[in-house]
């Protein structure tokens, strides 16, 4: 609160405190007042004025200071009515009971509003494992009948799962209650299921696919991680070279953390697109000349390490190589309370 | 042949489940009864359960739970929930192993095979026509010579032996040697095989495998 501004908008009160003294001037000079009166009475006036007006200046400025620099303080500021004393003046009291009542009914708007993403997360949850059980059935359907479009069947019907899976963990992700479960899991139990997973895919398209070094524990929730690395493996199966192309995982086992590489000698990713890959909806310029991209694998993986607590990096030349490098920290306290 | 009970209240998931089981020389059974499921498991003794967790009037979990208070036959459990809690909670609850829908056929095979193996542990010896088979030394022993196979050689001719008389088609080779963590192509898959019938010939067993054209190979 600055004094001038508060001066400013005290102006009216200046320009009739002035009035009321040339009133008084002319009073006192029409009753021939004498003149140590007049003074007496003008700095009495002027006193008083002042007076009143510094004490509803200090009043106001230790209230309004208050709660201006912690708001600003603030990462979450409409948590401010519970760091600030109560103010002890009328216009005070006022304030804060309009800011505690649009607080009270912003809060139930979001809570509203949360429940709703609840509702509608568990639906999208409930109806995902709805739909997984007829895409089961027609898996098995396809393995139990033999036809010349197996193979072709069987690959949409991946897309399809893919798409799904893609979709879960979006909510999974986005959301902020916690989905997962992190406990010591083997890497190679990991990328065993990965591979499974992708087995069609690589035969088809004549990738080979190397694992080196894969028999060490890691600390995270083995589905979150599972489909991390699988959409890791479906680009670079999307975007291989169409001679000799192969992806190779290997890990390396430091002190303080694991660090898994999944390195494909496929197109790469220019430059320019590099530090976007891990953006929401970005395709760049390998998403739209090959195959239509949707732009989301990387971002949900993404957002899906940073909360489970890994490092995901990624480089790459253009038309050399991808290398996607994720970093498992240890803790030293998990392994204590085991 | 083995009996398997199937507890799923999805009825085309269950005729496919039942016609898959059946060509993998199971004998699938269904459970009727939702009320009392554990009379009757204990009236069908199956050799393995595959359980659901979604199913009418009980909840999987709690099946098995009570289960296990008096058998301890082996329990997959298969789910289209997906999260590690689910996973450990049907583990620590008595489940064999775990596996999500949507599955692939040859995975679910390998997996209760796997189980199965585990619960009546394998022999280590097959004979096959006179050879020895030795798996723990990775070797097949004919009359005064010994030949060793490697490991990818060893896994394709177990896998042969243990589905003596069907045709195995390629792909289900491929399934088991990527659950064993040899990630092969299609080639070294060929080569493989090749040199396991010239190492096969050599210890008197010529002609053992005999390819089957688009459809796979079948040990005779």
């Amino acid at each position: 609160m600055k004094l001038t501004s508060f001066i400013k908008d005290r102006l009216y009160v200046f320009i009739l405190a002035i009035i009321v003294f040339i009133i008084y001037l002319l009073l006192f000079m029409a009753f021939h007042s004498p003149v140590e009166l007049i003074v007496a009475v003008v700095i009495l006036h002027f006193v008083f004025f002042l007076l009143s007006l510094s004490i509803d200046y200090f009043r106001k400025r230790s209230f309004y200071h208050q709660i201006l620099s912690h708001v600003l303080k603030l990462d979450k500021s409409y948590l401010v009515l519970e760091t600030i004393d109560v103010p002890n003046f009328y216009e005070g009291e006022l304030f804060v009971q309009i800011l505690y009542e649009t607080n009270k009914s912003m809060c139930e708007n979001v809570s509203m509003y949360q429940n709703q993403m609840n509702d509608f997360k568990e639906y999208i949850e409930m109806w995902i494992h709805e739909v997984k059980i007829p895409l089961s059935s027609l898996n098995l359907m396809v393995h139990n009948h033999p036809s010349n479009y197996d193979r072709k069947v069987v690959y949409q019907l991946k897309r399809m799962e893919d798409s799904i899976e893609q979709v879960l963990y979006y909510v999974r992700a986005e959301n902020a209650t916690k989905d997962y479960f992190i406990k010591k899991v083997s890497l190679d139990k990991i990328i065993t299921e990965v591979a499974l997973k992708n087995k069609d895919d690589f035969l088809e398209n004549k990738m080979d696919f190397i694992v080196e070094n894969t028999k060490v524990s890691v600390l995270t929730d083995s589905k979150w991680m599972i489909f991390i690395l699988n959409q890791i493996i479906n680009n670079s199966i999307k975007y291989k070279k169409e001679e000799s192309s192969y992806l190779k995982i290997q890990a390396s086992d430091k002190i303080d953390c694991t660090i898994l590489t999944i390195y494909d000698n496929g197109i790469g990713i220019p430059l320019s697109d590099l530090p976007k890959v891990f953006l929401k909806s970005f395709t760049g310029v390998n998403g739209r000349c090959k195959r239509k991209s949707t732009g989301m694998g990387l971002f949900i993986a993404k957002s899906m390490c940073d909360k489970l607590g890994h490092k995901i990096t990624i480089e790459s030349m253009e038309g050399e190589f991808t290398k996607v490098s994720i970093t498992f920290y240890k803790n030293t306290h998990f392994d204590v309370v085991r | 042949m083995k009996k398997i009970l199937i507890i799923e209240d999805d009825k085309a998931m269950v005729n496919e489940l039942c016609d898959l089981l059946k060509g993998a020389n199971y004998f699938p059974l269904v459970l009727k009864d939702y009320n009392n499921p554990l009379e009757e498991i204990f009236s069908v003794k199956p050799d393995l359960i595959l359980l659901d967790i979604n199913i009418p009037y009980m909840n999987g979990q709690l099946v098995l739970q009570n289960l296990r208070k008096q058998s301890n036959v082996p329990v997959i459990m298969v789910t289209s929930k997906n999260t590690e809690i689910d996973e450990v909670l049907a583990i620590s609850c008595g489940a064999d192993d775990y596996i999500t829908k949507p599955y692939q056929a040859n995975i679910l095979l390998l997996r209760i095979a796997a189980v199965l193996r585990r619960v009546n542990p394998n022999q280590e010896f097959y004979s096959y026509k006179g050879i020895i088979v030795n798996m723990q030394k990775g070797v097949i022993q004919s009359k005064n010579q010994e030949y060793s196979l490697t490991k990818n050689e060893m896994i394709i001719l177990n896998y042969l032996l243990i589905h003596q008389n069907r045709i195995v088609t390629r792909d289900e080779l491929m399934t088991v040697l990527w659950n064993n963590n040899e990630f092969i192509n299609d080639n070294a898959l060929t080569v493989n095989i090749s040199r396991l019938r010239s190492k096969l010939m050599l210890a008197g067993c010529p002609n053992a495998i005999e390819t089957k054209k688009k459809m796979g190979y079948i040990l005779l």
